[in-house]
């Protein structure tokens, strides 16, 4: 009898040792995958009228019965900005469909009424969700804003246009890839590449940038309009480093980055290019400066922004917009 | 104390047989085999595929042992196969079959080195049966033990390459005795991956002949260094067994057993995201036995409960990979579309065999054994077991009943958990005994249930039942002459979810599939046993697959077979 309850005691004290694994599931949910698909709760958007610049917060939330792939995609009704925020968690809210005013590219979004369409991909049956929002101000910048072409030429600036083009800022076309301005060149020059150029330069000293280069992203918009593609038009990019710190930049002395960026299509371009890259080519050599080879960004004193396009293809249109250098990421509209 | 250092075994068994003057033996075996198949399917659905085969060859396997002295023993097999057909060396093939040295080093420690067969615990390395065996007929028996012959599955031992040792010491006190082995196997070269090894060891100690227990440890692990990566593999399943006898009466007697370990897998550097670092689990089987002697009659009520992340390869590693085509007739229809292993295929060797131990858990098929398809440590899986078991009486052998109920500890997809109910019962019946005949007339009977269910809501409800009769008989209608018939008839309906998992074991997807098919295998023919080891087979087996899901192929094949097999 000892012997049995001995062994009652050690069968009992095994089958107590195995960890309660009823919440714990090997491998993906049969909900997610075979599971009925229905909204629990709405999804939507928690106010209708947002206001990013002082600081408001706009999300949405909701339930599904199942994980499965959502798309809330924000269209800005006269910028024609686009924003998207995807995922496939059945719980939708501020942790994972947070909208922070910005556009996936550029345009940006402007003071302006944004359409929104929520839709569920990989479900048959599945209603499509539509709300209209109102942006009443727009998200702030992160970064050093060199500039949007608001406030017009600066006091250091120097430009250059072919004598058949004309180039310079433009506002109020709802041409702008942020804001209500951009510059703008334009023009046939049949007898050469280059079209026109803006030098732009702080009013004095240089732009009071970081010192590393590593985690500092140069960015800007670039719209081809026409002789578009990537063998007919570009932008060339001059970053001018003062390194002596005599307030001038000498070509003969010191370090001349240059970047040429060749235009894809008729939309608005990111063009984001770490500075700290920009000293090697394509191939990952490093490129030659007159200069101490050092990619110093605080000692950055001019970009030049050239417009190029093949002189064989008549008139030739290029804008540029919001320059911009961020830290650690690149920039989102 | 004195402690007496005593011989386990001192030498193999085939060495008693070795007479003083004798420095060598030959034995082995040869082997004619002759197939005719031939494919039935509707001419509609498939007028590509060309509809007979036929093939066979055969074979010699000469073992030659030699023995330099009386305790070494020196064994080399070669395989001469020569396909029909293959005339003046075209289709020949020469192998060495086996190649092992064995013997006793200073009267204490026996070892074999090259060609070793292994088995230790079901949940450590254990070669365990295919699934569709319940009470299996002489018809299909001859065919599966040429499958088995082939592939060395001997009991439920892998052949490995490798050495091991073996010694035992024996107590005047305190303890009878304990017997120490030990091995370590190569099971794959340096080349894409690093080279393997695995190696492991029983302790087994023996206090009475009540009491015995055991520490049993395998390891399969990867060696740095032997290719530019530095990913490695390595898994460990340590176990410890008891076995306590109580005597309750001068004819019966209870056995109170038991194994429980753990295992452990580590990937490390592996630049796969998808490998964890480390997977580790473990299990418990425990279980009382009783034995009548009187009766002849034993039970055995059990529980046992294996973690969903126990991962043993040498236990877990399936003799039959049903993630492979095959060998013949791999692809029918018109659409070309490639054919599952069905039974037929697995009694013929046809189905993709295992070799060697598998670090993944291979494919299986739900409809054949969807309760145990890794064998008795089968992951995931905890509930009671019956055993019932008597021995032969005049009419009525091998009689048995195996009934268990499992759950899964851990649910997969859901956190809803299936669960299985298995039921096997089988005996042989001997009719001459009955008709009073002298010349044998045996039947073979088995039959398996096995259900599957889950509940919940409709998209993971699991409802699966199958069913196989496995039935032959085997009529001695003239001296050593004998009728053979067999039958496998498998039913299988409803619905189950198959686990896919990727190389790290991890289920990473679930194939749905629905039954609703009788799959048949009947077999005939006439046997004559020339002697014990020299018997000629003429058979002829037909299969059928008659599947009612929608878009399922239905198809038939055929086999006629001749088979001479002689040993010496």
């Amino acid at each position: 009898m000892k012997k049995l309850i001995f062994l009652s005691f050690a069968f009992l004290a095994l089958y107590s040792c195995r960890k309660d694994e009823a919440d714990v599931v090997d491998g993906p949910n049969l909900n997610d995958l075979f599971g009925d698909f229905t909204i629990l709760t709405n999804i939507e958007p928690n106010i209708t009228t947002v206001d990013f610049d002082a600081g408001q917060e706009l999300f949405f939330s909701g339930e599904l019965s199942k994980n499965t792939d959502w798309v809330i995609s924000l269209i800005g009704n006269d910028t024609g900005a686009r924003r998207a925020l995807t995922g496939s968690d059945k719980n939708v809210s501020i942790s994972n469909a947070e909208w922070d005013g910005g556009a996936n590219t550029f345009p940006g979004f402007g003071i302006e009424d944004v359409s929104v369409e929520i839709t569920f991909p990989d479900e048959a049956i599945a209603p499509t969700l539509n709300y209209t929002l109102t942006v009443t101000g727009l998200k702030q910048d992160e970064g050093v804003l060199i500039t949007s072409f608001e406030d017009g030429i600066g006091s250091n600036w120097t430009s250059f246009n072919q004598s058949t083009v004309s180039g310079g800022i433009v506002c109020s076309d709802d041409e702008a890839a942020k804001g209500d301005c951009y510059y703008k060149v334009s023009g046939d020059v049949p007898w050469d590449w280059a079209k026109g150029s803006v030098m732009i330069r702080p009013d004095e000293g240089t732009f009071g940038l970081q010192g590393s280069a590593s985690n500092l992203y140069f960015n800007m918009g670039f719209k081809a309009v026409e002789n578009v593609g990537p063998t007919n038009s570009f932008i060339l990019f001059w970053f001018d480093e003062d390194e002596n710190g005599d307030g001038f930049f000498d070509e003969n002395t010191e370090d001349r980055i240059a970047y040429e960026y060749w235009s894809q299509d008729t939309e608005w371009d990111l063009i984001s290019l770490n500075y700290a890259d920009l000293q090697f080519d394509e191939l990952g050599n490093t490129i030659e400066t007159n200069g101490n080879g050092l990619m110093e960004p605080s000692k950055l004193i001019s970009i030049n922004v050239f417009f190029l396009a093949n002189p064989e293809n008549g008139v030739s249109t290029g804008y540029v917009d919001h320059l911009i250098f961020t830290t650690d990421e690149p920039y989102t509209p | 104390m004195a402690v007496r250092l005593l011989l386990i075994s001192l030498i193999l068994a085939s060495f008693q047989a070795v007479g003083q003057n004798e420095k060598f033996q030959i034995n082995g075996s040869a082997r004619a085999y002759v197939f005719s198949n031939e494919l039935d399917i509707d001419e509609a659905l498939d007028s590509v595929t060309t509809r007979k085969a036929n093939y066979g060859h055969t074979l010699l396997d000469l073992g030659v042992s030699i023995f330099p002295n009386n305790k070494t023993e020196v064994i080399g097999m070669f395989r001469i196969r020569n396909e029909l057909g293959g005339f003046w060396g075209g289709g020949t093939s020469f192998n060495v079959r086996q190649l092992t040295v064995k013997g006793v080093a200073g009267n204490l420690v026996k070892y074999e080195i090259g060609d070793i067969d292994l088995e230790m615990t079901p949940y450590t390395l254990y070669n365990f049966d295919e699934e569709g065996i319940v009470n299996e007929a002489d018809a299909f028996k001859i065919r599966r033990d040429v499958v088995h012959y082939d592939l060395f599955y001997k009991g439920n031992s892998w052949r490995m390459q490798g050495a091991k040792t073996k010694f035992g010491l024996n107590f005047s006190k305190g303890i009878k005795g304990i017997d120490v082995t030990s091995f370590i196997t190569r099971q794959r070269p340096a080349l894409v991956d690093p080279e393997r090894l695995y190696g492991g060891g029983t302790i087994k100690i023996t206090q009475s002949d009540k009491l015995a227990i055991g520490f049993n440890s395998v390891s399969n692990f990867d060696i740095t260094e032997t290719i530019a990566d530095s990913i490695r593999y390595r898994n460990g399943v340590h176990t410890m067994d008891v076995k306590y006898v109580i005597p309750a009466s001068k004819k019966t007697k209870y056995i109170v057993k038991g194994e429980s370990g753990i295992s452990s897998v580590k990937y490390e550097n592996y630049s796969d995201p998808l490998a964890p670092e480390t997977i580790s689990d473990w299990f418990y089987d425990v279980s009382v036995k009783g034995v009548n002697t009187e009766k002849g009659l034993s039970y055995e009520l059990g529980y046992k409960d294996v973690g969903a992340d126990f991962l043993s390869p040498g236990a877990q590693t399936k003799r039959v990979d049903y993630g492979k085509f095959p060998a013949l007739y791999q692809q029918i229809t018109n659409d070309v579309v490639g054919r599952s292993v069905n039974y037929t295929d697995v009694i013929s060797g046809n189905a993709g065999n295992s070799i060697r131990i598998s670090e993944e858990l291979l494919a299986y098929n739900a409809a054949y054994n969807n309760t145990t398809p890794y064998g008795v440590a089968t992951p995931n899986r905890r509930g009671v077991y019956l055993n019932l078991n008597r021995k032969d009486s005049v009419e009525f052998k091998k009689s048995f009943l195996r009934f268990g109920m499992f759950r899964q500890s851990r649910g997969t997809g859901t956190t809803l958990a299936k669960t299985f109910m298995l039921a096997e019962a089988g005996t042989d019946v001997h009719l001459n005994d009955f008709l009073k005949w002298k010349r044998e007339f045996k039947v073979n009977a088995g039959i398996r249930y096995e259900s599957t269910s889950r509940s919940g809501e409709e998209f993971e409800k699991v409802d699966l039942n199958s069913m196989l009769i496995d039935l032959g008989f085997s009529l001695e209608f003239a001296e050593k002459l004998d009728l053979l018939g067999g039958a496998k008839l498998w039913t299988v309906s409803g619905n189950t979810f198959i686990n896919e998992r990727n190389r790290f074991n991890a289920i990473d997807d679930f194939n749905i599939v629905s039954y609703d098919f009788s799959e048949n295998t009947l077999a005939g023919g006439l046997r004559y046993r020339f002697n014990d080891k020299n018997v000629l087979t003429v058979q002829y087996q037909t299969f059928n697959l008659e599947d009612n899901v929608d878009q399922a192929i239905d198809y038939g094949m055929s086999q006629f077979t001749v088979l001479f097999n002689m040993k010496f």
